[in-house]
């Protein structure tokens, strides 16, 4: 007899929520009495997320084993192979992540322990949003995630900076919420069902003679475009970007380090469900603006990040061109668009996570002035105190401009490649063009790493060994995937496959 | 065995450079004199298998040899393959041989981070040979444009002054803007034919209009290489900044990359875009060699002359490369190897001078034949190969594209050996200034004529001047059947 449980298909998050009240009574009652003298618990709070993450991944990588259908609860939750493959991609970059914060912590004296008990919020959020069929449980799980954004953003409570970053990200976070929201009340209105299934099996092939065709209505298209620019907001695109830099720049460097590299993914998977899986039917509609706010991305994050002079803001424009470069090929409507976006945003991923992991490991050592956040002038001689380092971080910029022999040139030449079959000639030409534009800044990066000619550059704190462990895995994979990018190739192209 | 070796040799010489650089990551930085000594052993193995492959070449064909397959992506038709034929023979065998004289060149005058300038160099050995060997286009390009990052790096970290930063930026970009228009093409190919190998490509033939914007886009990669007007910019800049080695690789093999772009790529994939375009390529080129050749004369560092001469040399290889005929072709192949001989030796003749006093401006140097006889006779020597002296290389190399241009197009002949005769106006008056006259006493004191080391630099560079100038079918012979294939391949 087969005992069939309907919960099991959310076994993992079921897991990590009751792991997350578990750690939060562990925190409440041991830390917060006179008795035990005010416990500071973030080492060990940090240890025992780190290994909630570890089993949670273990579980998402073997559900294959223990779920036996693909949609449940009411065709509300999807188990296939995109979202076991962003769940795990997430929950594994949020385990080393949370391995490389702890000195950070330390150092800026983020005594709350409840600052690990929101990341973890955030990928309980992230992996529901993975796993999402419909409107409403996307934009649950959006809202538990971006609430979560909010409190990492603001956590330092005694910074102004920080507490504006938190307001401003709340703010335009909670409109945009408002707006997907608006949007799919719309939708619902129109079409009389939230279930991505049951809009593709409405819309998918919408031709003359189709018998739905009544409800391609333009009122149908307007709620649409709603939910999608909602879900622009959440991915800073222009012109919806005007939080990101100020948001970036401001919160503490960890949380910045989160947003850049983790939630995107994750609103990509819903952004690939919404427009390649339910409204399929309507890439008429949604192709053109999405050229176009991927040309402006493209444009304003190269154009603007010339200016810049702190780390953190420069680094929030390349992630807006880096989301314009995914929106050439998410626009294309062919499988090869699907597969480049993967590619891309995995190595877009990797590559974050090296130059942000950089950022957070290098500690200024200098007792005059106590800024928190790095300018540009702070990285001056890095290949004098740490050559390794400087080695890594000006490959991994490399890679990131998008120059060969590295990996960032093969994942954007799949993108142009994937934009030219589509026959997309101008806009794979301007965006190529801008692309130029964006590498000065890097190698300018680079230039003040090496070039200058001053004596001595700045002290830094030296880096413990398992810290630079991790930063190094991560630059061996990319090293590796240029070499053999077979691995990324396959699993990029079977995620494609789901959607035709 | 022996026969093993010899199939596998154009691996050995691509991965030598890169075994050198492991070695070397090995040895400590202090340890300055093995770090020299290794490098400069690599390079030298590096130098002895490249004349194996001369030696073993078949002069009697025009095919690919020494092919060599590697499959990398093989679902994606993008495969390692290797390949010489006459054309990228030579330059070949120029890379291996510029490399060592670099090291040798730069023995004393490098002292802070030896290891990674050696490392550099090495690198870039292994990206210059891949570029003339891979017989596949997108992995061409990825070569090409991964030249640039050693490059970057060498004229940045290691040049003489403030201005070298403004001169790394200009290189970089400049060549960077024309390529990335070339990645737009290769895309468009691949994804027209499914493949970039390039023996597939010439059995295909594109329509006229695409033939025209592929043309278009290819040119804009190989001509800010070249360089033509008005994208050259970056030369002077580059070439005055760097340090001698730098400027010598630069010269004598990165120039060589769009020319070889040039008659490799463009001619045999879009002949009828070339016909069509050959007026604007004439226009650009002649103007180029008036231009710089006048511009040359009014230079005051030393360097900055040298640098605008390889500008004007490169112009007239590219009136030979589009006169269309074998004479015009292997004129253009030969007078790219003299300028790499050539160009190369009159940096590091500069060179030598600024290792001593450290300034490069033409004012300060007078009557160095009193105190440097063999110093003077060596920049007699190659001034006048840079003239086009006949019995030196250069004269062969500019007469041969002189007579295949003058069957096209006799009104350009006409401008370019307008533009060679300034170009013995500029280089006559540099010579005088310098080495005869009398010794300026009052900004230098001290003169040391060149040691055995300098002068062993220059030996081959020599020896290769006068065999190609007065024995000049030791050259000819190899590519002579690439260059009628070619032509074959254009015009029928």
């Amino acid at each position: 007899m087969i005992l069939q449980i309907k919960e099991i298909s959310i076994f993992s998050e079921i897991f990590l929520s009751i792991s997350i009240i578990f750690l939060t009574l562990h925190g409440v009652f041991l830390s917060y009495n006179k008795f035990n003298k005010f416990l500071l618990l973030q080492n060990s709070i940090l240890s025992l997320a780190v290994l909630i993450l570890v089993m949670s991944s273990f579980l998402i990588f073997n559900e294959h084993l223990f779920i036996l259908d693909y949609l449940s609860f009411n065709y509300s939750i999807s188990n296939d192979y995109l979202s076991f493959l962003t769940k795990i991609l997430i929950g594994v970059i949020t385990i080393f992540f949370l391995l490389i914060i702890e000195q950070y912590l330390l150092d800026q004296k983020i005594n709350h322990f409840e600052y690990i008990l929101i990341i973890l919020y955030s990928v309980l959020g992230l992996f529901l949003l993975c796993s999402a069929n419909d409107l409403i449980t996307a934009y649950l799980a959006i809202e538990l995630q971006s609430l979560s954004f909010y409190l990492l953003a603001a956590f330092k409570k005694n910074s102004t900076f920080s507490i504006e970053a938190g307001l401003k990200y709340f703010i335009l976070g909670a409109f945009s919420s408002g707006l997907f929201l608006f949007g799919a009340s719309i939708v619902y209105g129109v079409v009389g069902s939230i279930n991505f299934d049951d809009f593709k099996d409405l819309f998918f092939w919408l031709s003359p003679g189709n018998k739905f065709e009544f409800l391609q209505t333009n009122l149908l298209q307007f709620g649409l475009t709603f939910i999608l620019i909602s879900l622009f907001f959440k991915l800073a695109l222009v012109p919806f970007h005007l939080w990101a830099p100020d948001v970036y720049e401001k919160s503490p460097t960890s949380s910045s380090f989160f947003f850049a590299v983790v939630p995107k993914i994750a609103i990509f998977v819903l952004l690939l469900r919404i427009c390649y899986y339910s409204f399929f039917g309507f890439i008429d509609c949604w192709r053109y603006y999405i050229i176009i706010i991927s040309f402006l991305s493209v444009l304003v994050g190269s154009f603007a990040g010339l200016e810049q002079r702190k780390l953190k803001s420069l680094m929030a424009y390349s992630s807006i061109s880096h989301m314009g470069y995914l929106l050439i090929s998410f626009s294309t409507g062919s499988i090869e668009g699907i597969q480049m976006l993967f590619n891309y945003i995995i190595i877009y991923m990797i590559s974050g996570f090296c130059i942000w992991g950089i950022f957070i490991l290098t500690r200024l050592k200098n007792n005059y002035s106590k800024k928190g956040n790095k300018d540009l002038g702070d990285l001056t001689l890095l290949k004098k105190s740490n050559k390794i380092l400087a080695f890594v971080f000006s490959l991994t910029l490399f890679s990131v401009a998008g120059l060969p022999p590295m990996v960032g040139f093969f994942v954007k030449f799949g993108v142009f490649l994937s934009a030219i079959e589509a026959s997309m000639y101008f806009v794979a030409l301007f965006n190529i063009l801008f692309s130029v534009i964006s590498t000065f800044y890097y190698i300018r990066i680079i230039k003040i790493l090496y070039f200058e000619k001053i004596l001595v550059g700045k002290l830094y704190y030296p880096i413990k060994t398992e810290k630079f462990i991790i930063i190094f895995l991560f630059f061996y994979l990319f090293i590796f995937l240029f070499i053999n990018p077979t691995f990324l190739y396959l699993i990029s192209y079977k995620v494609s496959l789901l959607f035709f | 065995m022996f026969k093993m070796i010899l199939k596998n040799l154009l691996i050995y010489i691509l991965f030598l450079p890169l075994t050198g650089c492991l070695l070397l990551t090995f040895i400590s930085s202090n340890n300055k004199k093995l770090l020299k000594l290794v490098a400069l052993n690599f390079s030298c193995l590096t130098f002895i298998c490249t004349l194996f492959l001369w030696v073993f070449f078949n002069k009697s064909t025009g095919i690919f040899q020494f092919v060599i397959k590697i499959f990398w992506l093989p679902n994606l038709n993008l495969n390692f393959i290797l390949g010489v034929d006459g054309i990228s023979l030579f330059f070949v065998v120029l890379t291996s041989l510029l490399i060592p004289l670099c090291f040798l060149i730069s023995w004393n005058s490098i002292e802070r981070n030896l290891k990674e300038y050696l490392i550099s160099f090495l690198i870039m050995e292994f990206f210059l040979i891949g570029v003339f060997c891979i017989l596949d286009l997108l992995l061409f390009y990825i070569f090409f444009e991964s030249v640039l990052i050693p490059m970057f790096l060498i004229i940045g970290v290691w040049g003489s002054r403030e201005r070298k930063i403004r001169a790394a930026y200009f290189f970089f970009i400049y060549t960077l803007l024309g390529s990335v228009l070339m990645l737009l093409s290769i895309l468009y190919i691949y994804s027209e034919i499914g493949t970039t190998d390039y023996e597939v490509l010439l059995t295909f033939s594109f329509s006229k209009l695409e033939q025209n914007i592929l043309w278009l886009t290819f040119f804009f990669s190989f001509a800010s290489k070249v360089p033509m007007i008005p994208v050259h910019l970056w030369l002077p800049e580059a070439h005055v900044e760097a340090p001698t080695a730098g400027s010598v690789i630069l010269a004598g093999v990165l120039l060589k990359l769009g020319t070889y772009g040039f008659i490799r790529f463009l001619l045999p994939l879009f002949p009828e875009a070339c016909f069509y375009f050959s007026p604007f390529v004439y226009s650009l080129s002649a103007l180029g060699i008036v231009y710089t050749s006048f511009t040359a004369i009014r230079q005051t560092d030393f360097k900055r002359i040298i640098a605008y001469t390889s500008i004007a040399h490169m112009n007239l290889v590219m009136l030979g490369i589009f006169s269309f005929n074998t004479i015009g072709i292997e004129g253009a192949i030969l007078q790219s190897l003299s300028h790499g001989f050539v160009a190369s030796s009159l940096f590091l003749i500069i060179g030598i001078v600024y290792d001593r006093h450290h300034t490069r401006i033409v004012k300060y140097y007078g009557g160095l034949v009193h105190v440097m006889p063999l110093y003077s006779f060596i920049f007699l020597f190659f001034t006048m190969a840079n003239i086009g002296l006949p019995g030196t290389s250069s004269f062969i190399g500019e007469f041969l594209i002189l007579v295949g241009s003058f069957k096209t197009n006799t009104s350009i002949t006409f401008l370019g050996a307008t533009g060679m005769v300034i170009g013995g106006c500029y280089s006559l008056w540099l010579f005088n200034r310098i080495i005869y006259g009398n010794l300026k006493t009052q900004y230098f004191n001290e003169f040391i004529d060149i040691n055995k080391r300098e002068f062993l630099t220059f030996f081959p560079l020599i020896i290769g001047t006068i065999f190609m100038g007065l024995l000049p079918n030791i050259f000819l012979a190899p590519i002579h059947f690439s260059v009628n294939f070619l032509i074959e391949l254009m015009v029928f």
